[in-house]
């Protein structure tokens, strides 16, 4: 017999015989027919488990990660409210139930069923995935395996203050809403979970508000690993800027008073806490795990004897809430109940095609409020002595100062955030002036922790901020990246474009800063941002485009809900020559604030026939170097640059090449997964163009003289051209 | 054991065909007359008359004071009258005044209680008159969803509501047809703009006042001041209201199902179509029962299950199919589908 049937037979005779495991007495503030609710709760999430494991055997059902053990969420839910946005771990559907029971009109059961059965008409996922998740409930889906949702709680927590303060647009929290996230014992000891909550402590600490509960569901193990005796405790319960909290989470009286008083606090001292619920872990990790290979027979029956729900039967009793006999008849009817409507659910239709199952990749539009743009008033103020200097063409890095002091007069809703970004305006001074502009609270100074940039802005934009976090340096974005790939790229797609993070990253990167920083500041790898479904990866060549790339990003992350990245060239920031020393070549005027660049769209130098140079942002620069050298040498070139680096603009590409004799493809980044793959492939497969491509070597960029060795040059790319156009 | 959800309908469901229906199948005489007894005692005419009259008269029968007593006595006994050794009744829920007798008959109110509130909120609905009520569909005769026209005409509804002096409000989403209220202003704009249809729509209900809107915030007032919060307990069914929230036996908050009851419901939408939507999702049963008084709800029953989809039905032939084969809904008032569930 498997371990869901012998609890169960085990619920039903001990509850007939009245034979209970030992606990305290009820006990606190909960009442008798709230403890009955969270009661019915832990019997339906009991009858879901058992319930998606006859339907997965049945070939119904796909999905068995169970809640057993952990029904005293519910009691949590009970002690929030359903305002309070939460961010929750794969073992809480006792908490989205009982949640569902504090607002009218739900089909909880109904939901979950459709969930396990991977039905197009699961109302969060639409059958993608099975995510615990509700928009009318105020809880964004995550799968939470690696506890990756916990710095995007830090966000949104943080977000709740600042939107009291400056109200969004598309403000989704109240301004005394509180942010609960949980997670198991095991994910709690992961970087980016430490890190989330060192980024909470770090902001508390310095009496920032964050009204952030953390509530760590400690089982004691994770899947087969034991997690050691009181380590929870041990390490989180003095930690600074953090209150710690702990309960009996087999106990829902002991459970709801701890969940109270820790709501009660965060909610208002407007600082995290730490909720630290002892429970256990019944039937293994999910279906398919055998907890007797790696456990001893005993020691799971002595969990299993602490069954939460025979204590909760106990405890209603002494209450004097229920009768052990009423508290069986619930649990048998919810069972029948649960099969009747599963009966139902496997009926329901499935995906099935391609472009059913990517149909929410991207977002729906979101009407926005239309602006005229800030007044020339406010312009000046915010401005001040740099008004004059519009006039004059101007290098790169200032334009994009410009362009975000624009979209910031613009949008109250746009935030910055990153390392250096307020004070010392950026380490190439890109956000200069800003934080005086804007004040701090819109231009955040954080702490040296990627994955906490970007978990502040998802998190900021679940409230309906435009954030827009700096990535130092693009090397610096690979220990974060998943908060772009597994967070923020996925979450429309788990929950049919219901709740969306849009957002502009900015990354300084690329390759060819002279003599200075070597790989870790120079990285030339865009690979790991091109195939993120959903993903816009935009990157300008020179000032004027880069301005009027930025605000066509700012839109599209605001009315049509993209995540963005915005890759800056970090060695055309200074860049003021194109061809010799004082031409001024590559210093641009700034474009006025109504102009854009359409997403999609190409940029074209030349209308030369003999060669199309194919390129982007560094690779622009040094291809117009060589068009011109290439000119004297006869080759009528043209210099085509992409922009868009995701999705590639493919119609656009192979429209800018009409005409040309030849294709030749620079690519600033590596041979091997780099944007030349894909040109070259699209070349192939859509043109009879012959085409060759110039790539960077598989190698990483070296500090000092040879800075530029592994990449290709203005001389490179004349030979290159040469030898296409002429056959070498 | 046959799972049925029981559907307790409102205002409007006792006709002249029900004339002589408490007589023919209220099963508690008793009952009956501490129904009358309090009737008597507030001076107003008995179930008992009102019901053995020889003819059927609108202006009598259908006044609010009247007509929520007799439709309440109708339902609960109706009710009563379950084969219950054949039948669990799984969930109980109620259209519009049918959430006062869905509340006696989940054992959120005594039957005595129950009737004290039904009759009270008709007596004060009735003595306030205020505005009225319209009905409208928003599906054509093959009941297929059609949610456009329905976002249609709320658009109307909404642009009447914005103009001076009227109002205009969604009263109850019933299954395929929207049932609206506001003052005569609001009401007759909404008449003069839309097409009529079936030669019925627009349709004015008689004696009815602009329920479950801002209109009726004095009656629920009035409604709390009178009627004491104790009369309410946790029901022993589950019971689903006008918003498809459930209300679990053991479970409810008494005073909060005393505050929706005399307040919320009072003056805010109610949904129907959502209350059976949830039935049917959260309690997947074999049968709703829609009790007497009366035939018109099972039409909204069918409309709603085909809005959620279930049981795959998507119009009224899936409908008429299924009921052929295996009937989802009985109507205890037409007698081949009442001796169905009736207690022999």
């Amino acid at each position: 017999m498997d371990r869901a049937a012998i609890v169960h037979e085990n619920f039903l005779r001990r509850v007939a015989e009245g034979d209970f495991p030992k606990g305290r007495a009820p006990g606190g503030p909960l009442s008798p027919s709230e403890a009955v609710s969270i009661y019915r709760s832990g019997c339906l999430t009991r009858a879901l488990d058992r319930t998606s494991r006859a339907m997965q055997a049945a070939g119904q059902g796909f999905y068995t990660i169970g809640s057993s053990g952990h029904e005293g969420m519910a009691a949590i839910a009970a002690a929030l409210r359903p305002t309070d946005m939460a961010f929750l771990h794969y073992r809480d559907a006792a908490f989205q139930i009982q949640r569902a029971a504090q607002v009218p009109g739900q089909s909880i059961a109904w939901d979950m069923l459709l969930s396990f059965a991977c039905s197009s008409d699961d109302p969060i996922s639409g059958g993608r995935h099975k995510v615990l998740g509700s928009k009318a409930l105020n809880i964004p889906p995550q799968t939470s395996t690696i506890a990756s949702h916990l710095p995007k709680a830090v966000g949104a927590a943080y977000s709740v203050g600042l939107a009291k303060r400056h109200p969004p647009e598309h403000k989704a929290l109240p301004d005394d809403a509180i942010v609960m996230c949980s997670f198991g014992d095991a994910s709690a000891n992961h970087s980016t979970a430490q890190g989330a909550f060192n980024a909470a402590q770090w902001t508390a600490y310095q009496s920032v508000p964050m009204p952030l509960l953390f509530v760590c569901e400690d089982n004691g193990i994770g899947i087969s690993t034991k997690t050691p005796d009181g380590w929870i405790a041990a390490t989180f319960a003095n930690r600074p800027g953090l209150r710690y909290f702990d309960c009996d989470g087999l106990d829902i009286y002991d459970t709801y008073r701890a969940s109270k008083e820790a709501a009660d606090f965060v909610r208002r001292r407007r600082k995290p806490a730490f909720l630290h619920v002892r429970t256990i872990r019944l039937y293994g990790h999910a279906g398919a795990d055998m907890p007797t290979s790696y456990m001893a027979r005993e020691e799971i029956e002595k969990e299993e004897a602490n069954d939460p729900l025979l204590h909760s039967v106990r405890l209603l009793s002494e209450a004097g809430a229920l009768t052990p006999g009423e508290a069986l008849a619930i649990y048998r009817e919810t069972e029948q109940r649960v099969d009747r409507i599963a009966a139902q659910a496997v009926t329901r239709p499935r995906l099935k095609t391609a472009a059913e199952v990517m149909a929410h990749l991207v977002p729906p539009p979101r009407p926005s409020r239309a602006t005229n743009g800030p007044t020339a008033e406010a312009r000046a103020q915010a401005f001040g002595s740099d008004l004059k200097a519009i006039a004059s063409p101007q290098i790169m890095s200032r334009l994009i100062n410009w362009a975000l002091t624009d979209l910031m007069l613009a949008h109250g809703e746009v935030v910055l955030m990153g390392e250096d970004v307020g004070r010392k305006g950026g380490v190439y001074g890109v956000t200069q002036k800003l934080v005086t502009r804007f004040g701090r609270s819109r231009v955040i100074d954080t702490l040296l922790d990627e994955q906490a940039i970007l978990g502040l802005g998802i998190g900021m934009a679940h409230n309906g901020f435009l954030p827009m976090p700096e990535i130092q340096f693009l090397a610096y974005l690979h220990n974060a990246e998943d908060q772009l790939r597994g967070e923020a790229a996925t979450l429309p797609f788990f929950s049919k474009g219901q709740f969306t993070n849009p957002m502009v990253v900015r990354i300084a990167g690329l390759g060819y800063q002279k003599g200075f920083g070597g790989h870790f500041h120079n990285d030339n790898s865009v690979a790991v941002l091109r195939d993120i479904p959903g993903l816009i990866l935009a990157c300008p060549s020179n000032g004027a485009d880069a301005a009027k790339m930025l605000r066509e990003c700012v839109r599209l992350a605001r009315e049509e809900q993209r995540l963005v990245v915005f890759l800056e060239p970090i060695a055309l920031y200074p860049m003021r020559d194109l061809h010799e020393v004082g031409d001024g070549g590559w210093m641009m005027h700034y474009p006025d604030p109504s102009e854009r660049i359409p997403f999609g769209q190409v940029g074209r130098h030349g209308e030369g026939r003999d060669l199309a140079i194919l390129t982007f942002a560094n690779g622009t620069y040094l291809s117009r170097q060589a068009q011109k050298r290439l000119a004297e040498d006869g080759i009528d070139a043209r210099v085509i640059d992409l922009r868009w680096l995701s999705p590639l603009p493919e119609e656009a590409i192979v429209e800018a090449l009409d005409g040309c004799r030849n294709v030749l493809v620079v690519d600033e980044t590596r041979r091997t997964g780099g944007v030349a793959e894909a040109l070259m492939a699209l070349l192939t497969e859509r043109t009879g163009v012959p085409h060759a491509r110039l790539t960077a070597e598989d190698s990483f960029i070296a500090t000092g003289p040879a800075y530029g060795a592994t990449m290709p040059s203005a001389d490179d790319i004349v030979v290159a051209a040469r030898e296409l156009v002429r056959g070498g | 054991m046959t799972k049925a959800v029981v559907v307790c309908p409102g205002r409007g469901t006792y006709n002249k065909t029900e004339l002589g229906y408490l007589e023919r199948h209220f099963p508690d005489a008793a009952l009956l007359e501490a129904f009358d007894a309090h009737r008597r005692a507030a001076g107003q005419p008995l179930l008992s008359e009102l019901d053995g009259a020889r003819r059927f008269s609108v202006a009598e029968h259908t006044r609010g004071d009247n007509a929520s007593a007799l439709i309440f006595a109708s339902t609960l006994g109706d009710f009563l009258s379950i084969d219950r050794a054949g039948i669990d009744i799984v969930a109980v829920t109620g259209n519009s005044m049918g959430w006062y007798s869905a509340l006696a008959c989940a054992g959120a109110l005594q039957p005595q209680d129950g009737f004290r509130v039904a009759n009270t909120m008709g007596t004060l609905m009735q003595r306030s008159l205020v505005g009225g009520q319209l009905i409208y569909p928003f599906v054509g005769d093959d009941w297929r969803a059609q949610p456009d026209r329905r976002s249609e005409l709320l658009a109307i509804v909404d642009d009447i509501a914005g103009r001076g002096g009227h109002e205009l409000y969604l009263s109850i989403d019933l299954g395929g047809m929207l049932v609206l209220a506001g003052n005569e202003s609001g009401l007759a704009a909404f008449e003069n703009r839309v097409e009529p249809l079936q030669q019925r729509f627009p349709m004015r209900l008689a004696n009815h006042a602009a329920f479950h809107t801002p209109l009726m915030t004095p009656v629920a007032e009035e409604g709390r001041r009178i009627l004491p919060a104790d009369l309410f307990r946790g029901p022993d069914l589950p019971l689903i209201d006008g918003r498809g929230a459930i209300w679990w036996p053991g479970a409810t908050d008494a005073e909060a199902l005393c505050a929706y009851t005399l307040g919320t419901q009072v003056v805010e939408t109610y949904d129907f179509t959502k209350a059976i939507t949830v039935a049917a999702r959260e309690f997947a049963p074999d049968l709703f029962i829609v009790t007497g008084p009366g035939t018109t709800l099972g039409g909204a029953v069918a409309q709603s299950l085909i809005l959620a989809e279930w049981r795959a039905m998507t119009g009224k032939e899936d409908f008429k199919a299924q009921q052929d084969r295996h009937p989802v809904l009985a109507s205890m008032g037409m007698p081949d589908q009442r001796s169905a569930v009736e207690r022999r």
